[in-house]
């Protein structure tokens, strides 16, 4: 996701190609062409500007809504049904061939990873190994980050585990292990500062009340796509 | 008309059409799904498309000039290659007018939007968030999968989606 403008001016993008299956665009303005994992222009006028990126969250829809009960929601396209909105269709792409492979690194090239870039460096995160009831500790260039999968046991946000200049670590609740039924609502993490913390990564009680942990974007991505525009990236290990 | 434009006429019609189907099917070889593009390809790919809406009308042009030189003096079998060199040449024009990759994925033309609580998603479906200052989106991953790109303003901040 990123924002539509570059040196000032409002672009609109449309679907012009694929770029060793991923997607190229062009902007009605200038007809630049634009690679969409990038938001970099590769070529046309603006070749060489790169879209700000829009930080953003890949919920389900049940925790987004909790979040966001006053949000909208992109309303199917009229004409467009079952037939083009395909639930397999993730599925059925992971049968497709790559056009690229990059297997030295211990993971297949269609396994989903989440990409995260800080000062400078790049980091794999293989889903299925930080998606779980516990979060998952990192550090990329120094800077400690968390993984946290929310209470759907679906939905991955990270986050900057800093709070007051501090490392923290977070953790589950015992007590929640224990409850046979979790709700949504009494979903928490503690931390080692006496704080607990919700999905949003605000504190809800303890000496961090009301402040929020720094949130960190990363992007969703099959693994030889990420490491096609990363080749230093590396990947975690724990 | 002398001996050599008789044979001469007729081989610059058939490279002309070459040419200009060649204007339309280098980059629809190079930019085709499920196969590597490499830089050069991609570059060249690109340039070709850049030019190829501007060259096949001149292309045409030429065709027509020499098909209608042509016509009046042509055997049977030469008339049928001038009605083919036509038809592959106008094709030709045509299609690289074309966005091919908007008919397989049909562009959103104009979203619509519904409340969180009027919308029939299903729970589990994920969704793309977004919240700019006070506004909150969400993007079913079920409709940009298909769609790709969307062109939205969230809060007057102009923002593509893209998936």
């Amino acid at each position: 996701m990123w924002k539509r403008t570059a040196r000032g001016r409002e672009l609109h993008f449309y679907l012009a190609g694929i770029n060793n299956q991923n997607f190229l665009m062009r902007d009605r303005e200038t007809g630049s062409w634009w690679q969409q994992v990038t938001g970099r222009a590769i070529s046309g006028r603006l070749a060489g500007s790169t879209l700000e990126s829009m930080p953003n969250d890949e919920l389900t829809f049940a925790l987004w809504k909790s979040e966001e009960p006053h949000g909208l929601v992109l309303a199917p396209v009229a004409g467009h049904g079952d037939k083009d909105y395909d639930k397999k269709w993730e599925q059925e792409v992971a049968k497709y061939p790559v056009p690229l492979s990059f297997p030295q690194q211990g993971l297949k090239d269609r396994d989903v990873i989440l990409g995260v870039e800080m000062g400078g460096q790049a980091r794999a995160f293989p889903l299925d190994r930080v998606r779980g009831p516990n979060p998952v500790e990192d550090k990329i260039a120094g800077v400690p980050v968390v993984f946290v999968t929310g209470p759907d046991g679906a939905s991955v946000r990270v986050f900057r585990s800093q709070w007051n200049r501090l490392d923290i670590d977070l953790y589950r609740d015992p007590q929640l292990d224990r409850e046979s039924e979790v709700k949504s609502l009494d979903w928490h993490l503690l931390d080692s500062e006496g704080n607990t913390w919700n999905f949003a990564g605000c504190a809800t009680s303890g000496p961090a009340i009301g402040q929020c942990l720094e949130k960190i974007n990363s992007l969703k991505d099959y693994w030889f796509d990420w490491k096609n525009y990363h080749p230093r990236t590396t990947v975690y290990s724990h | 008309m002398d001996k050599s434009e008789k044979l001469g006429l007729p081989v610059l019609l058939a490279l002309l059409t070459i040419f200009s189907l060649l204007l339309f099917l280098i980059p629809a070889f190079v930019i085709r799904p499920f196969t590597h593009q490499s830089e050069n390809g991609l570059r060249l790919a690109i340039a070709v498309k850049r030019i190829a809406p501007a060259l096949t009308m001149v292309t045409l042009l030429g065709v027509l000039i020499l098909s209608s030189r042509l016509w009046r003096s042509a055997s049977r079998w030469l008339r049928t290659g001038i009605v083919t060199a036509l038809t592959l040449s106008v094709a030709s024009a045509a299609m690289v007018r074309q966005n091919y990759f908007e008919w397989m994925f049909h562009p959103i033309a104009s979203a619509g939007f519904v409340s969180a609580n009027d919308s029939h998603l299903g729970d589990q479906e994920m969704v793309m968030a977004v919240r700019i200052g006070q506004e909150a989106r969400a993007y079913p991953i079920l409709q940009m999968a298909y769609h790709h790109i969307l062109n939205d303003t969230v809060a007057e901040v102009p923002i593509v989606v893209t998936y």
